[in-house]
């Protein structure tokens, strides 16, 4: 054999070792395209985010609670009943409740006061369940969320606080891994990089299919302060709804993805 | 004159109060913090030197640097017998433990051990650095007080935290410098 095909083999070999390597970090984003296309085949066309969202149609539109009464007449900020494109601007100030909130705590404080529900009566699977059939109406939508009201801009600045802030027994806060040491990895798993990467704040809530879960920001935010052994803010809480008003303003013309599908 | 005096008192005084009740943003964001739970809550009170690396963003200005490492250095034990390295196969399961040390998480230790991070240095062959006593007390302290050495440091300060004991941290260096540890095989 020539010089030329043995030094066209080495070319060769070294192009392909290196588009191994190049796919060895695969982008998470991908991945979880090529997972939804894969279970969208295996199941005909039904994908799990879609049986959450029609079964938290299913108790949105139900007459339920002590007032016998039903959420549609709930204003997510678009007027009562309105619920296209809604979930790309929260959170946000309500004149009702007199309070910043987001998706999952407005959904709480509709329960609340259309139905009569106590607090000690809402269900969590339940509020994930209407949030999964909203979002699944602001596909496509894009994220608008700008924080205006006073309220809203003091929350924002606390989020954006809260997000800098190292504590804990690992010495750790949000910024740590999702802006500091972005492109990295903590054991398998890369970091997403939430102030660069519109899209990251743009797929919740979202369905995980590594481990089959329905997750809203507040429980992604949750298992977060648990990675780093901190007790989780509560659900509802200020932290949680700081820490997303802050996300998503930096997501702001970002195009939602709704219901998220992700590992 | 006087006038003059009282109203520089006053002054103070304000400034001391305003000081002693934080500002309205810090007391916003602590009533923020206190609405997580109580155990949220407590979790995230800060140490001074915390506050510090979070007011700047890990970057603290160079003024302060002198009197952080200072600060971070004072916190650090030794074991009572001041042996520095201990055993190293107590320290390899230390350094895998996610409850302990979970050093693994960021750094490449044995490299048969999968799934390990990149956010920190990979450390195979750290043993090639020898075990003199300053190489010995060097790596004791970083894993002790990351801080210590460098200030606001991702790496979290295992032994001030009271996650791994002086004893403890001992086995760990002694998993990255042993001759005999993985970590340092012949490949």
């Amino acid at each position: 054999m020539g010089r030329f095909w043995r030094l066209a083999g080495v070319i060769l070999l070294a192009l392909v070792g290196l588009l191994a390597l190049a796919q060895e970090e695969v982008d998470p984003f991908e991945e979880a395209q090529k997972q939804k296309q894969q279970l969208l085949e295996l199941s005909g066309g039904i994908l799990p985010t879609d049986l959450i969202a029609a079964q938290g149609e299913e108790l949105f539109k139900a007459k339920r609670g002590p007032k016998n009464a039903s959420l549609e007449a709930c204003d997510f900020g678009r007027g009562p009943g309105r619920l296209e494109g809604v979930v790309g601007r929260l959170p946000r100030y309500f004149f009702d409740t007199r309070k910043v909130e987001d998706l999952d705590s407005r959904i709480r404080s509709c329960m609340i006061n259309l139905q009569g529900l106590r607090p000690d009566q809402i269900r969590r699977n339940e509020v994930v369940a209407i949030a999964f059939y909203i979002a699944s109406l602001s596909n496509g939508q894009p994220m608008t969320v700008r924080p205006l009201m006073p309220q809203e801009k003091r929350l924002y600045e606390l989020g954006e606080k809260l997000f800098y802030l190292r504590a804990g027994p690992r010495d750790m806060g949000c910024a740590s891994c999702h802006v500091t040491y972005v492109g990295r990895r903590a054991g398998v798993l890369p970091y997403s990089d939430i102030l660069g990467d519109k899209r990251v704040a743009s797929h919740w809530p979202a369905f995980r299919y590594s481990n089959d879960q329905a997750w809203t920001m507040a429980d992604r935010i949750r298992a977060c302060y648990s990675n780093l052994s901190m007790p989780a803010p509560d659900f509802y809480s200020e932290p949680i709804i700081a820490l997303t008003l802050f996300m998503n303003a930096k997501a702001y013309g970002g195009k939602m993805d709704l219901p998220g599908f992700i590992r | 004159m006087k006038g003059r005096h009282y109203i520089g008192l006053l002054a103070l005084l304000l400034a001391g109060l305003t000081l002693s009740q934080g500002s309205p943003f810090q007391q916003r964001l602590q009533q923020a913090i206190q609405s997580g739970g109580s155990k949220f809550a407590e979790a995230m009170k800060q140490d001074p030197d915390q506050a510090l690396c979070s007011q700047y963003r890990d970057k603290i200005p160079a003024a302060l640097v002198g009197a952080f490492l200072e600060r971070q250095r004072a916190l650090i034990k030794y074991p009572a017998d001041g042996k520095l390295m201990g055993d190293w196969k107590q320290g390899e399961a230390l350094f895998t433990n996610p409850r302990k040390g979970n050093c693994y998480a960021c750094h490449t230790g044995d490299p048969k051990e999968p799934g390990a991070g990149t956010m920190g240095p990979g450390l195979v062959n750290y043993g090639q650095r020898g075990t003199s006593e300053a190489v010995v007390k060097y790596t004791y302290d970083k894993i002790y007080n990351a801080w210590a050495s460098m200030p606001c440091s991702l790496m979290y300060r295992a032994g001030y935290h009271g996650i791994l004991t002086p004893e403890e941290t001992a086995h760990v260096t002694a998993f990255l410098l042993d001759p005999a540890s993985p970590v340092n095989a012949k490949r």
